[in-house]
């Protein structure tokens, strides 16, 4: 998996031509628009890390704006995006699948679009970037169910209801529970900020409402980390078994101790997906062609592989 | 001669009186003069209107929240109703394929009956207006939620989106133009109206003021029920301008109108401020936002630094006002 995203972004920096240290003036860009939902989460702080500390090594200049999970807010961002002159727009909308506005208001001052994890329905940017999320929801929740000897009442714990990563997770861990005919899947519920307290919530009333469930999808780690905090606090950590997604560092700290009931997440590639968002934005702005969709892979991660992923994330 | 130069003077600073607001005012002008030194791109004719496309939202439920505030009370629901009357809009157009003409006032009806009944609860039940408001801020995103089932609805008609886009004669979207309405007839209301000194007699002492002849439940009815739809009117406009509509918007807006409001110099308790102010209050927290945004503040500081503003032009006006 590793090799495929090598090859990604060789050929990524193939299309731009363009060596790893130029400087400002030789990437022909200054200043770069990053748009992000919400910074509290820590899969959007990973990736404006991951852009501005490539940009910073090519002498780009970042600006970063945090809508702090409002769709309005964005919108008002953006345009101060615009005002300011930037060259190249990463968007990451918030909210739902609706924020066509940010696109629409960039295209018209002519600025090319790159969209990270999430794209907004009927106004695509010029390149989307995005972890591969059906295949790697489908083999979370596949370990899980394995681990489980393939029977057993399960749960899901949604994100943000509606959202691109929410819907495709979904599909991914239904395939791997259409597969195995001894899961049932009991109960879901969403999440609005894919947060750890509304996981720890949600778990306890799962808990509460069916003691003797076996298996628990939480489509963020921090939704997975706050069900496994729930289970301990009901002293089923013997029974239950959860699967994440998104591989934060505190997720992979959690599953480098190999204790708890917490077992598996699937770890994006937030620092290559910044990497690769700026490398397109060159690309875009010097009209070179991108492909419409770029995906770096998720890798699965358990306690045998997460302590290599702490010290050196992906 | 003396007692001419006095008349003269206070008719100057009557017309020049912002309710009150002066403080502010300055405050505000200082700061514009600031950006407009610290950043090249603040002072432009586009980026003021991109500013008051920015205050649209924020003003119009302002408008509301100083009625409220002027007579003693606070809307802690205003968020809410905001979302519950998008997703009305959005359904009543996108789902029922109702025209505009039809679903533009639905909306507004239902987030008229939110504010009447939190009003009445308020005014004949002796519920307190935080309490009312806040169970009301509950029960309209539910409700708001429960229209879709916490899903979002896209699919206006283009012309909507537009209303929020095209600035006619250069300098003026539909929206913007909307806001400014509002807050004239807010002003002329408050400042030439019966019904606007009336609300300042109820804040300053709802007792007199019944003593006096004013029918004060019913002015507390009709005031939430006026900052209730003034809030679904704000949605509205929100909607054109994301085109798109979903339950979760708006939380915590309420916090945000009522900072305006205050930095405006609207007491809380009640009775003194107005309009005018209000406006000075929208407009710093949008320069401060935007101004913020252009020099690339770190967003981490920039809630700080807002959080910072709002206590300096509270107890500025405070230490201004002699003790009582």
């Amino acid at each position: 998996m590793t090799k495929t995203l090598t090859a990604l972004l060789a050929a990524t920096a193939l299309t731009v031509a363009m060596p790893m240290a130029s400087a400002a003036q030789e990437t022909g860009i200054g200043k770069i628009g990053l748009a992000v939902p919400n910074l509290q989460a820590d899969f959007f702080n990973q990736i404006k890390l991951g852009v501005e500390n490539y940009a910073a090594a090519l002498g780009i200049e970042v600006i970063t704006v945090d809508a702090r999970g409002d769709t309005a807010t964005q919108v008002s961002q953006v345009q101060d995006l615009i005002t300011q002159g930037i060259d190249a727009f990463i968007y990451i909308p918030a909210g739902a699948a609706a924020a066509t506005v940010p696109t629409r208001l960039a295209r018209q001052a002519g600025i090319p679009v790159i969209n990270v994890d999430r794209e907004p329905e009927g106004e695509p940017g010029d390149t989307f970037i995005a972890g591969e999320s059906v295949m790697s929801a489908y083999e979370v929740c596949a370990h899980i169910i394995a681990l489980a000897g393939g029977e057993g009442k399960m749960a899901i714990i949604h994100g943000q209801r509606g959202t691109t990563p929410e819907v495709l997770r979904f599909e991914g861990c239904k395939q791997a529970i259409d597969e195995n005919p001894g899961v049932e899947l009991v109960t879901q519920q969403w999440s609005e900020m894919w947060s750890p307290d509304e996981g720890f919530q949600i778990a306890q009333n799962m808990l509460q409402a069916h003691p003797d469930l076996r298996l628990i999808f939480g489509q963020a780690d921090g939704l997975a980390m706050g069900a496994s905090q729930a289970v301990e606090v009901a002293g089923l950590r013997d029974q239950v078994i959860i699967g994440g997604y998104d591989g934060d560092i505190a997720a992979l700290e959690y599953l480098a101790r190999c204790e708890g009931a917490f077992v598996v997440t699937a770890t994006q590639s937030t620092q290559a997906m910044g990497v690769l968002a700026v490398n397109s934005a060159i690309a875009a702005h010097h009209g070179a062609s991108i492909p419409a969709r770029q995906i770096p892979n998720a890798v699965l991660t358990t306690c045998e592989n997460a302590q290599e992923f702490v010290e050196n994330h992906p | 001669m003396k007692p001419a130069d006095v008349k003269e003077k206070l008719r100057l600073s009557e017309l020049f009186s912002f309710g009150g607001a002066t403080g502010p005012l300055i405050g505000l002008l200082l700061l514009c003069v600031f950006l407009s030194f610290a950043t090249d791109s603040f002072l432009s004719v586009r980026n003021f209107l991109n500013i008051m496309d920015q205050i649209t939202v924020l003003g119009i439920i302002a408008v509301g929240m100083t009625f409220v505030i002027l007579i003693g009370g606070i809307d802690l629901s205003v968020g809410s109703v905001l979302a519950l009357s998008m997703m009305v809009l959005g359904y009543l157009n996108v789902h029922v394929d109702l025209p505009m003409a039809l679903a533009i006032p639905g909306a507004l009806l239902i987030s008229a009956i939110t504010g009447a009944i939190a009003g009445i609860l308020i005014a004949y039940f002796k519920v307190p207006p935080f309490i009312a408001t806040l169970a009301m801020m509950s029960i309209a995103r539910g409700l708001a939620n429960m229209i879709t089932n916490g899903s979002q609805i896209i699919g206006f008609p283009a012309w909507f989106n537009m209303a929020a886009i095209i600035r006619y004669g250069g300098y003026l979207t539909i929206t913007v133009g909307i806001m400014l309405t509002v807050f004239l007839l807010a002003w002329l209301f408050q400042r030439y109206r019966q019904g606007g000194r009336m609300l300042y007699a109820v804040g300053g002492n709802p007792e007199v003021a019944r003593l006096a002849g004013i029918h004060v439940k019913r002015v507390t009815v009709l005031v939430y029920t006026v900052c209730a739809t003034l809030a679904g009117l704000a949605g509205i406009l929100l909607a054109a301008r994301l085109d798109a509509v979903q339950p979760s918007i708006g939380v915590a807006y309420e916090l945000d109108a009522i900072a305006a409001v205050v930095i405006g110099g609207t007491s809380l308790s009640g009775g003194t401020g107005g309009i005018g102010g209000t406006l000075v209050g929208v407009l710093i927290i949008g320069v401060l936002r935007n101004g913020l945004n252009l020099l690339s503040v770190s967003p981490f500081v920039q809630s700080v630094i807002i959080g910072l503003v709002i206590v300096v032009a509270v107890a500025a006006e405070t230490f201004k006002r002699p003790a009582r």
